[in-house]
């Protein structure tokens, strides 16, 4: 009897990646149960650093999801239409995205269950609030934008072949909700790098360009972990079809975009060299000299951007599937990197308010109830987007004739001059 | 024809200086509107004459019991700064209020605002807990409870008895410049820096009367001559949110008088 349960349970490689990130989901909720019961007090943060470890993921998701808005854009408005699957792809990624990053300020917050307040008390001063509302309503953009995508769930057509019909022609909409979703999403991925812009009281991030920096990591980024994740299901299951040209000439582009991206964090850093700020020149030598300084030249500058940047500009390294892959794995990491780095040397280093008192310094290191509900929210994602790609065809560039709707202009006179 | 011309011209002219007088209006109009600074009958404001102050750290006991504060947090903290001469030299630190107040303009649901008084509060109902007011402070100002206080406050009843409910778990929190206990002197009467019943806890607890209150928009009140009087500074000023706390700096001579 147990011999043929046993033989019946194969584990195949599925079930086990199913179980891993079931086991880290696990550990997320009860990290997640004991944060909603004990509170943040469990946490590492403290008043000198209250944005840490969990800030740092809802950045990171948010900006590794714009590639949603970039690629729709591009092909819903700027008429790039044969990257459509991959916007496809990105969509997806991008819901994925935007649910993560609520997860974890959800986590975050000091008082949950009041989140719905910022939608009935405006402070349209505030970027947070603008931030909140962009998100809000750009996750509501998002989720039409993934309805025909859900309709491909096989059980849905089945069962409620109407409604699968009716998520479907949703499709055709598809140009009005990329003018949204760039509106949207421009608005709030630059004021995300605002919200530490305007801080005024920290000099290390009170300067203009960080909603530059924000938006074009964004892109950057976003666009990169769509194409990673895509190479990366093709090659592991046969449920995800790519067209490797296509993510070959996006990659081309990533690439391009990466040496802007470069010269504006390269620049952005060395700006702050030009005379001593106290808080902002302190900040730099953190970053570039301090314990941040494997994380800058390493994780942002070398492997983030210049590495990746030959990696994709050079052409038999694009080429070669192995390259590609790492060199997109490492944009979007090196975006993460950014996004912690930003947001820590900010805390790090503690401005005096009594004038003439030297700048003082703070460490954070993450609590294992934050890393345990940190990796369960990648879990999450890890899970959406394997469950999407064998259930919803979300990486299937063959999709596109039956899926896409023609339109078809007939000439009903030849012209005549 | 010249004259239909010299016609036009003018009308381009007036129509070019209306314009541009409508848009300086609403400029100048909507930058006062935008600034939404307080202003109503009373502006209260403190002065602490660090010449008097001795770090004794009374205020912020008194502080502690008035507005039953967790013990792990202090709304008023007195720091040292150094010395001049053999004098050691100390800044207490309340909430500034400014008028300009980073706390106000970050805040996601407006739970900061401005009375009109120009006291900056916290609605702690209406908090969600995000922090930003906490990152935007430059003074420190402000503490987070992590947790919730539930035990016994040290500092009650020897400095005071609370007059304000506790803050619950998940929302920051500061000083108030005791509103509680304005409002209820204003309404029996009384004026504020003149009237201990009147008059913030850690002014009253001052043994060495370093810290003084009053309204800026009288010149009768002590804080007003005071800083007619004396020099004086706000911290961190170059920030321009403009601390309705001054201070007098330090003179030693001034302490042996």
């Amino acid at each position: 009897m147990a011999k043929n349960l046993r033989s019946k349970l194969v584990i195949t490689p599925w079930i086990a990646w199913l179980g891993f990130l079931g086991i880290l989901l696990l550990g997320g909720l009860v990290a997640g149960i004991l944060v909603f019961w004990k509170g943040l007090g469990i946490t590492n943060l403290t008043d000198l650093v209250p944005w840490g470890l969990w800030i740092t993921i809802d950045l990171s998701s948010i900006a590794l999801a714009a590639g949603a808005f970039s690629l729709c854009a591009g092909v819903y408005l700027f008429g790039l239409k044969r990257y459509q699957p991959i916007a496809r792809t990105a969509t997806f990624v991008g819901l994925i995205g935007y649910t993560m990053a609520m997860l974890a300020l959800i986590l975050d917050i000091g008082k949950p269950e009041r989140f719905w307040k910022a939608l009935v008390y405006w402070n349209t001063h505030s970027l947070m609030w603008e931030v909140t509302m962009c998100v809000i309503l750009y996750l509501t953009v998002l989720v039409f934008e993934t309805m025909p995508i859900l309709a491909n769930l096989e059980w849905l057509r089945k069962r409620f072949p109407k409604i699968a019909a009716l998520m479907e022609r949703v499709h055709h909409y598809a140009p009005f909700l990329a003018i949204l979703g760039l509106g949207l999403s421009s608005l709030h991925q630059s004021s995300l790098g605002a919200v530490y812009g305007v801080i005024k009281a920290r000099p290390f991030w009170f300067k203009p360009e960080m909603s530059v920096l924000f938006m074009l990591s964004a892109i950057v980024g976003g666009i990169s972990l769509t194409l990673f994740a895509s190479m990366l299901a093709s090659r592991l299951t046969n449920k995800a079809k790519v067209n490797d040209a296509l993510i070959e000439r996006a990659a081309q582009f990533v690439g391009y975009l990466l040496i802007g991206y470069f010269y504006f964090r390269a620049w952005d850093a060395l700006s702050m060299t030009y005379t001593y700020d106290p808080g902002r020149s302190e900040g730099l030598s953190l970053l570039t000299k301090g314990p941040l300084a494997f994380n800058f030249w390493i994780g942002e500058m070398l492997l983030g951007m210049i590495v990746p940047m030959i990696l994709l500009l050079y052409k038999p390294t694009r080429m070669n599937r192995f390259w590609r892959m790492t060199a997109l794995l490492l944009v979007a990491a090196g975006v993460v990197a950014f996004r912690w780095d930003t947001n820590i040397t900010g805390f790090l280093v503690v401005m005096p308010y009594i004038s003439g008192q030297a700048v003082a310094y703070t460490s954070y290191r993450p609590s294992l109830i934050e890393i345990m509900a940190g990796t369960a929210i990648i879990a999450y994602g890890l899970t959406a987007f394997s469950l999407g790609v064998k259930y919803l065809r979300v990486v299937d560039h063959s999709l596109v004739e039956e899926e896409h709707a023609k339109v078809k202009v007939e000439a009903i006179e030849p012209l005549t001059v | 024809m010249s004259e239909k011309n010299v016609n036009r011209r003018e009308f381009l002219k007036l129509t070019a200086v209306g314009v541009a007088v409508a848009a300086g209006t609403h400029a100048v109009t909507s930058t006062k509107a935008s600034s939404d600074a307080p202003k109503g009958k009373h502006q209260w404001a403190m002065v602490i004459d660090q010449s008097k102050c001795t770090g004794c750290s009374y205020c912020t006991l008194a502080c502690q019991a008035h507005n039953d504060i967790n013990p792990e947090i202090q709304w008023n903290k007195v720091v040292e700064d150094g010395t001049v001469g053999d004098m050691h030299v100390f800044v207490p630190r309340p909430c500034m209020h400014c008028e300009k107040a980073p706390c106000v303009e970050v805040c996601p649901v407006k739970a900061s605002y401005y009375r009109e008084d120009g006291i900056v509060m916290m609605d702690y109902d209406r908090c969600i807990g995000c922090r930003y007011c906490q990152v935007a402070c430059p003074y420190d100002a402000r503490s987070f409870n992590w947790t919730a206080f539930t035990g016994k406050n040290p500092a009650v009843p020897e400095w005071g008895t609370p007059e304000v409910e506790r803050r619950p778990r998940g929302v920051p929190e500061k000083c108030s410049f005791c509103y509680q206990t304005i409002d209820r002197g204003l309404a029996l009467g009384l004026t504020p820096g003149v009237d201990p019943e009147a008059t913030p806890a850690c002014v009253n607890g001052c043994p060495t009367g370093a810290r003084l209150f009053g309204d800026l928009n009288d010149p009768e009140s002590i804080v007003s001559k005071m800083l007619h009087e004396n020099p004086s500074y706000r911290l961190r000023e170059n920030l321009g949110t403009g601390p309705r706390v001054y201070y007098l700096p330090a003179i030693p001579e001034k302490k042996e008088a």
